[in-house]
């Protein structure tokens, strides 16, 4: 599955990164492919390009925070969870993208 | 027998003022007038206001008043009259009852165990616990209680005549036209010593055998117990007045002062006063006071001026504390929060240890710059020196890294005494000093008195607005004999060190040309006796008014040196009283106007190639510190406890970066702007590294979250990394409320954007016993590391750092080896790798 993210978190400092770092190896290790932008202190990383969007099966947004740009996402299949879930379960969170 | 009964009108009860509008009525009959508070059974003598105060009447309680004599029927008709007209609208609101303390926002880590503190304005930081000594009070040496009781007859004699050369007193002091909250209080006073019941009970006790002095002790433990027993705070609170009046009075009957023997402290203490005049605070044992608590409001009494230069941790304005804690009973003070915590809990005790153990560490870091020049990165040296009044504080003040002495104010020498210093007794004074100092200067300032500063074989005239008359040299003219024996002992001390002579008040030349004439005098005389002295003594002006400022060119004709009196300058140029709590919030020190007269002078001074120092009360402020540096000065002249983290300071700062800092404040046009330009002020070129080993604590033993945190961000104060603790803490618990940082796995990650911190910094604390964190696996936390970061400053290479940090922590290789790390070497070398920092020193 092709999957792109974004992660948000209120400071911007900590749990962004954790959960990106969360939903990066869990879902290489299950077999996925998945891009994370994180939009933290430092702004919008690893900004996700509009041609991997149109590509992903499927959209997710691990935040506590309005997401910006989420006009990108217009269309596509979102799933929406809380960074805190991403961060503790993040095998949990994956399995609720194939529905 | 006629009888009056009425339920009470008063919202706030029967206190003293409607108490004597009632006794007052009274008195208009012959009559024997009882009054009875139905709820108790309780009654007392409606003639004195103590008695009936103590029946703790409060609003809607039945009473009754009955009345026997020859004139009762009548008296009861007017007191009908009275109580049903007058007394609903006799008493005027009286402030709302201070029953929480909720002003002032507890410390996460004492909310939970402190139910009971206090609060006043801090005027010298630190913690100090001890037990509670209130000094001032009714304490009568047993020594005179012991005494025998003469005859009756002799005894009753000697207790009117005390009584009355006390009410005389009381009676001058009103004459005199106080302010209002004084007179309202000599009014209470006078009600007292007026008091039937009391007058009543201590002839009851004479004729019983008593001595005067016994009964009147009597008496007054008597009522003052009747007091404090009262549901109302405020009549428990009218308890000292009736305490201090006793102490007057059996004052009076011993024929003199009474030591008090409560300034002989034997153990760790909390001296709890209304206020304290110089002397009183001189007796005190120093090593014994850990703590000082003022009623009195204001920070520039001398008391003040002393506690603040031995370091001695100070509140002032404390509302009635003497009411609120227990004498012989423990306190902590907290002067950096501003309150007092009488009777503190074991938690509450835990709490201030940890504070107090991270004050020390600080004192013992900040040491290290004592001993040298502050000198900025970019090599400006600004020397820092101690502002002292006493002998007995140099050498605090050079312990403390003082580089001289900035201001040695002579005043203290000549108040709080009958007779003016003869030369000698001051010039050992002056030749001690200059022998302290071993070769650094002393500003000596000749006598500044007058205005808030009365000396009474002076005589001078009382003034309408003394800060505007007759002070400082304005003074001297008419005490020219005075004014020549200091500037003997002055000239004759010079010889034996460097000393500098400083004039206060200074407002013309033609001022400073006459001192200098009597100098040019005393110098003759000194000359033909054959007596010693520096002929090239230093002699400069003290800058507290503006036509000086103004008027440097000038000045430096004849002024070798000047030295910015902030804390008069200020008040002169803002048109601010300084004591008037109404309006000392308009002066500030960082007003856009005051920086540039304070640019001007130096700019001046510097033209007339003369040296520039500051003393005052903006010196103390770690906030202003860049200004100051920004300004160029020569000198700053602090409280000796301030020196060494102003040194420590300045050698953090660059001149160049300061000079900016302050053109730029020169520019504002609010001091609101100002303001924040100063709390954003942070130096560009001090790259300063996220971590150090100071920041990592091992086998902490903090038990709670709120501890590891206070923890945390005590070793970054301790390392100079915040100067506001507090705030950063409150920063960190701000987020944490958004949700727990405890990320699973025994980790935590508590931290903030805020710029109570002055460097990005990371801080690691390794738990010995694990700590709930509300994490969101369930588990407890073993280790927490902390990530503070600036508001205004979120550096690329910095926040690069922190979220490589934070997805390192979702590896458990990484947490594995930071939970087996031994010691704080280990944690440094795992984190250093991890995290690609800079290569760091590790020792």
């Amino acid at each position: 599955m092709k999957i792109v993210a974004v992660t948000a978190c209120p400071t911007g400092i900590a749990h962004t990164y954790m959960a990106a770092e969360q939903l990066e190896k869990s879902a290489r290790a299950a077999g996925h492919q998945i891009k994370v932008e994180t939009q933290g202190a430092m702004g919008i990383e690893n900004e996700l390009e509009a041609k991997e969007i149109a590509e992903a099966d499927v959209v997710l947004l691990a935040v506590d925070i309005e997401v910006e740009q989420r006009e990108r996402f217009e269309g596509k299949r979102i799933v929406e969870v809380r960074v805190a879930e991403a961060i503790k379960n993040p095998k949990a969170v994956l399995e609720r993208l194939h529905a | 027998m006629p009888e009056v009964e009425f339920q009470c009108p008063l919202p706030n009860g029967l206190h003293a003022r409607p108490a004597s509008t009632l006794a007052e009525r009274v008195a208009r009959f012959g009559s024997a007038v009882e009054l009875t508070n139905q709820r108790s059974g309780a009654c007392a003598n409606a003639r004195s206001v103590l008695e009936m105060v103590a029946l703790g009447v409060k609003l809607g309680d039945r009473c009754r008043l009955s009345f026997a004599g020859a004139d009762a029927d009548e008296a009861a008709r007017s007191l009908r009259t009275f109580v049903d007209e007058e007394l609903p609208v006799c008493d005027e609101a009286l402030p709302a009852e201070n029953t929480t303390s909720a002003a002032c926002e507890l410390p996460r880590g004492l909310r939970a165990s402190c139910s009971r503190w206090y609060t006043g304005t801090v005027v010298c930081p630190g913690i100090g616990e001890g037990r509670v000594v209130v000094v001032g009070g009714a304490r009568v040496p047993p020594a005179l209680l012991a005494l025998p009781a003469v005859a009756a007859a002799q005894e009753r004699e000697r207790f009117a005549s005390a009584t009355a050369s006390v009410r005389a007193a009381l009676e001058t002091r009103l004459a005199s036209r106080p302010a209002a909250v004084e007179e309202g209080i000599l009014h209470a006073h006078l009600s007292i010593v007026r008091d039937v019941g009391m007058t009543q009970r201590v002839a009851a006790g004479i004729a019983a055998g008593r001595s005067a002095i016994q009964a009147v002790a009597e008496s007054s433990s008597h009522f003052a117990d009747l007091m404090r027993g009262a549901e109302s705070a405020y009549v428990r609170e009218r308890a000292i007045d009736i305490e201090d009046i006793a102490f007057q009075i059996i004052e009076a009957l011993h024929g003199s002062r009474l030591r008090s023997p409560q300034l002989d402290l034997a153990e760790d203490s909390v001296v709890v006063a209304e206020s304290l005049t110089p002397r009183q605070f001189l007796a005190l044992e120093k090593q014994f006071l850990k703590a000082l608590v003022l009623e009195h409001t204001g920070g520039t009494s001398h008391a003040v001026i002393l506690a603040r230069s031995f370091g001695i941790p100070t509140l002032t304005g404390v509302a009635d504390v003497r009411a609120h804690v227990t004498d012989g009973g423990g306190a902590v003070v907290d002067a950096h929060l501003g309150i007092v915590i009488p009777d503190p809990a074991a938690a509450v005790r835990r709490f201030y240890a940890r504070e107090q153990q991270t004050l020390r560490r600080r004192e013992e870091r900040l040491a290290r710059f004592t001993g040298l020049p502050a000198r900025t990165r970019d090599a400006q040296v600004l020397e820092v020196a101690a502002n002292v009044a006493t002998l007995e504080e140099l050498g605090p003040a050079f312990a403390s890294g003082a580089d001289g002495i900035g201001l040695f104010r002579t005043e203290m020498l000549f108040m709080d005494r009958e007779a003016p210093p003869s030369e000698e007794e001051q010039f050992a004074i002056y030749l001690q000093a200059a022998r302290a100092a071993q070769g650094r200067t002393v500003i000596v300032r000749t006598f500044d008195v007058g205005g808030d500063k009365p000396v009474p074989y002076l005589d001078l005239a009382a003034e309408k607005n003394p800060f505007l008359g007759r002070r400082g040299v304005r003074v001297y003219p008419g005490q020219a004999q005075l004014f020549r024996t200091q500037l003997r002992a002055i000239l004759r001390a010079s010889a034996f060190g460097v000393i500098w002579m400083m004039v206060p008040m200074v407002n013309s030349l033609e001022e400073l040309r006459w001192v200098k004439a009597r100098i040019a005098e005393a110098r003759a005389e000194l000359d033909a006796s054959g007596r010693r002295y520096d002929p090239a003594l230093r002699v400069g002006v003290m800058l507290e008014i503006p036509s000086a400022v103004f008027g440097i060119c000038d000045l430096a004709s004849e002024a070798d040196f000047f030295s910015i009196g902030t804390n008069d300058l200020l008040q002169y140029f803002m048109a601010v009283d300084r004591e008037d709590a109404g309006v000392a919030g308009l002066a500030s020190a960082r007003h856009p106007s005051f920086l540039r007269l304070l640019s001007k002078i130096v700019a001046d001074a510097r033209a007339a190639g003369r040296w520039v120092g500051m003393c005052g009360e903006m010196t103390r402020s770690p906030r202003n510190l860049p200004l100051l540096v920004g300004l160029g000065l020569d000198e700053i002249s602090t409280a000796a406890p301030e020196i060494p983290g102003q040194k420590a300071a300045i050698a953090n700062l660059s001149f160049a970066a300061c000079r900016e800092l302050l053109e730029r404040a020169l520019a504002c046009g609010t001091t609101a702007q100002v303001e924040e330009l100063v709390a954003h002020f942070r130096e560009q070129g001090a790259a300063q590294n996220l971590l150090e080993s100071e920041f990592v604590c091992m086998d902490s033993d903090s038990r709670s979250k709120e501890e590891a945190i206070q923890e945390l961000v005590s070793a970054l104060y301790v390392a100079g990394r915040t100067e506001q603790p507090r705030a950063l803490e409150d920063a960190i618990w701000a987020r944490e409320a958004v949700y727990s940082t405890g990320l699973g796995f025994g980790f935590a990650i508590p931290h903030c954007k805020s710029d109570a911190v002055c460097a990005n910094s990371i801080a690691v604390l390794r738990l010995a016993q694990p700590i709930e964190w509300g994490s969101m696996d369930g588990e407890p936390v073993r280790c927490v590391i902390l990530l503070a970061m600036r508001a205004s400053d979120q550096e690329g290479a910095h926040m690069k750092v922190f979220s490589r940090l934070a997805r390192r922590l979702m590896h458990e290789e990484f947490r594995e080896r930071m939970l087996a790390a031994r010691d704080r070497g280990d944690v440094l070398s795992c984190l250093t790798q991890e995290l690609e920092l800079p290569p760091h020193r590790i020792g």
